[in-house]
Order: structure tokens, then C-alpha cells, then sequence
């Protein structure tokens, strides 16, 4: 390596030094020289290129990294509710009905029923105002009140509003749902986790039977159907 | 925690500092290098999983850091702050005035520098890379990139010295 080759080198990379370089800079005084002030050279670059960086710098992207996050969980999971509701409403608009399958309302109702399993119980009767102002509070009004209920409230079944109502029969409980909204487009019956059901539209929402047993179901929707029919002198209007 | 999540938060912490700095010179501006930085963290957190070499973690982020500079500011000619905005990052023994002075002449000069030859000298000086690496990032060749280096020094001793006469005896052709 002559002189020339090595100043070369000091402005290529000083740090980069080869035996060549080294066996130079043991033979060249004005080399060697030459090489301090390239390295003085390079500490100042070093320095003026270390720029002060914000202590916050890291937690500033993290805090970033973990709102956004964040943000595209929700839209995930927005999503995810979206296209459940669109296959809820599908489900219904189509009719669907699959053989050894149950409907999206089937699901929500035996849920709704596990989780409120312990009014089967109730045996006593009670009175028909209780029933009444409990279908009004959901702005129906019925034409007569089918005897033998033993439980009544308003309950939510996943997205809809219901009245839920327990009549003990001879064969075991059955439980009455009337949704308030046409959530079913016709007649289908399913079983579920060893609870027998059917679903109907019937006045201006939807009536769902559940039991162990289904030999009661035909009378209770008679009932049922009278009690939501629309007579021309007590109508169950919306009121 | 999650070990990704371990994972990136153990890179942030070891080299934002470093990505910052190359931003901030690549753009000539402190909020846009700490955009900058914050985008390409977020960029890699999300290809994260492709990262098969941890060794090879800087060189991956400095190339999603230079093509996000691209995309959002290669129209945008840097406008570096004023000298006196820019402070020293670590007090030094070395930072006697004397020195300061130089780091600032620097500095000025470095900001005067054509992109062709900051951005290699950069990437050998703050990132630590080779010729060879530095070509492979830039997409040129490694004799490239020794002349490039050269000439940026070249210029950057110029500035320094006064002595542009010396400095042309050294240049390559």
C-alpha cells in the first residue's frame, strides 16, 4: 500500500484496516499523522451526528403501538358483531331451517332459559293483572289471560324484547317466550341441549315454546294464539 | 405480556435512539423524524413475525424507515432546524468548546451535504454498517458507495480545514 492508496482508505472507513493499512502506518510518519487527525475527525462526526433523543421516545411509540392496538380490536370485534347480526337476519329473512339443527333464536332462547332455570319451579298461580302489565309494559294488550301461570316477567332474549311467562302442566313445565318482534318468519320446531322447542310467528312478534316435553305445546299455543288474537273489540294492539 | 409484544417493546427501547437520529437526518426535521420513527415501529409490529434474524433488526428497520421516508416525504427537500435548536446527546469529555465548534461546523455541513452522500456516510457512521451492506441497502454498488463516503468526508474536511486544495489530492476518479 503507497501513501496514496492509505489516505484513501482514511476516507473511506479509518476503522476498515487491513495489514496492508497497518504495515503502512508503521512505515509512514506523515501517514500515521494523518491517520490521528481521521480519527480525531471521526469521534467529532460521531458526536455532532448524536443528536439529543427525547427520554420519552420509546414510551411515546409504545403508547402508540398499544392504542392502535387497541383500536383494531374494536373494529375486529365490531365486525365480528356486524356479520353475526347479518347472519341472525339472514337466518330469519330466509326461513332457514336445518334438520338436526337449531335457529338462531332457538339458541338464544335455551340460553336464556338455562339462565333463568330456576323459575320452572314456581308452581303457584298468578293473577291476570300481573300478567296483563306485564304485556303492556311491552305495549300489548291481550284479549283474555290463559290460566295456570306461574311466572311472568319482561325479559331481554339476546337483542329482543319478550315477555316470559312458565305454565306447569301435566307433563312438566313449559315456558312461554313472546318476543315482540317478528323475529321468525314461519313455524319451526328444534330440540337443544334436551329441551324440545317451537317457534311461530303469531300476532305482531313471535311466540316460543320450550319443555322437556312437547305433548303440551299444541294446547299452550292455542292459548297462546287466543290470548294475542285480534278481536275487533279487544284487539292486542300495540298501545 | 406476549412474546411478540416482549419482542417489540426490547426494540423500541434498544433502537429508537438510533432511528431517530437517522431520521432526523434523512429528513432534517425532529417531528418528522419522530413520526417517522413511530410509523416505521408500527409498520414493524405488524410484520413482526417475519423477523427471523434479531441481528439483522436494525438494518430491517432502517430499510421500512427509508421507504416510509420515501413514500411520505421524498418531494419534501429537508429544512433542518437552526443550530442552536439541536442539542448534544450525551455530555462528553471531549465536548471542550473547542470541539463543540467543530461538531457544530459539522453539523452545518452535514446538512449542506448532497442526499447521495449523507445518506451513506450516515448509514456507515450512526448504523455501523459496511460498504457491502450499505450498497445491498441502497441498491447500489459496494465501489459506490466507497466513493460516496469518500466524498462526503472529502467535503465534510473541506468545510473543517479550509483547505479544499489538500482535500482534491485525495479525491478518487
Amino acid at each position: 500500500m503507497n501513501c496514496l492508496d492509505f489516505r484513501r482508505q482514511l476516507n473511506i472507513d479509518p476503522h476498515a484496516a487491513d495489514t496492508a493499512f497497518a504495515q503502512h502506518h508503521a512505515d509512514c510518519a506523515r501517514c500515521a499523522e494523518a491517520l490521528e487527525r481521521s480519527l480525531r475527525f471521526e469521534g467529532s462526526l460521531r458526536r455532532a451526528l448524536q443528536i439529543a433523543v427525547s427520554p420519552q421516545l420509546a414510551d411515546s411509540i409504545l403508547l402508540a403501538q398499544a392504542t392502535r392496538e387497541q383500536q383494531q380490536r374494536g373494529v375486529r370485534r365490531r365486525n365480528a358483531l356486524l356479520a353475526l347480526a347479518a347472519g341472525v337476519v339472514l337466518a330469519i329473512g330466509l326461513g332457514v331451517s336445518l334438520r338436526g339443527a337449531s335457529s338462531p333464536i332457538a339458541a338464544l332462547a335455551v340460553d336464556h332459559l338455562n339462565k333463568e332455570a330456576f323459575v320452572l319451579a314456581m308452581r303457584q298461580g298468578i293473577s291476570d293483572d300481573e300478567v296483563r302489565k306485564a304485556f303492556e309494559q311491552s305495549g300489548l294488550s291481550l284479549a283474555n289471560v290463559p290460566a295456570g301461570i306461574s311466572f311472568v316477567y319482561c325479559c331481554p332474549v339476546g337483542p329482543y324484547s319478550s315477555v316470559h311467562l312458565v305454565m306447569p302442566t301435566s307433563t312438566g313445565p313449559v315456558t312461554v317466550l313472546y318476543l315482540t318482534t317478528p323475529v321468525v318468519a314461519q313455524r319451526e320446531t328444534f330440540s337443544r341441549e334436551g329441551w324440545r322447542g317451537v317457534s311461530m310467528p303469531v300476532g305482531q312478534g313471535s311466540l316460543v315454546l320450550l319443555g322437556h316435553d312437547a305433548g303440551q305445546f299444541e294446547r299452550v299455543e292455542h292459548l297462546w294464539r287466543s290470548a294475542l288474537a285480534a278481536p275487533p273489540d279487544a284487539a292486542p294492539t300495540r298501545s | 405480556m406476549s412474546s411478540k409484544q416482549r419482542q417489540f417493546e426490547a426494540l423500541v427501547r434498544s433502537l429508537s435512539g438510533d432511528l431517530f437520529r437517522y431520521g432526523y437526518w434523512l429528513s432534517g426535521d425532529e417531528a418528522l423524524a419522530h413520526d417517522l420513527v413511530q410509523e416505521t415501529f408500527l409498520r414493524a409490529w405488524r410484520a413482526l413475525d417475519d423477523l427471523r434474524d434479531t441481528a439483522a433488526a436494525k438494518a430491517w428497520l432502517i430499510t421500512i424507515l427509508r421507504r416510509e421516508h420515501a413514500r411520505l416525504y421524498e418531494r419534501k427537500l429537508p429544512q433542518f432546524s437552526d443550530v442552536d435548536e439541536l442539542d448534544i446527546a450525551d455530555e462528553h469529555e471531549a465536548h471542550t468548546p473547542e470541539f463543540a465548534g467543530e461538531e457544530n461546523v459539522i453539523r452545518k455541513a452535514m446538512r449542506g451535504l448532497d442526499a447521495k452522500y449523507r445518506e451513506p456516510l450516515l448509514l456507515q457512521v450512526l448504523g455501523g454498517f459496511s460498504c457491502e451492506e450499505i450498497a445491498r441497502e441502497l441498491n447500489i454498488t459496494p465501489a459506490a458507495v466507497m466513493t460516496q463516503v469518500f466524498r462526503a468526508r472529502q467535503k465534510l474536511k473541506v468545510l473543517l480545514s479550509g483547505d479544499e486544495h489538500e482535500a482534491k489530492l485525495h479525491e478518487l476518479s
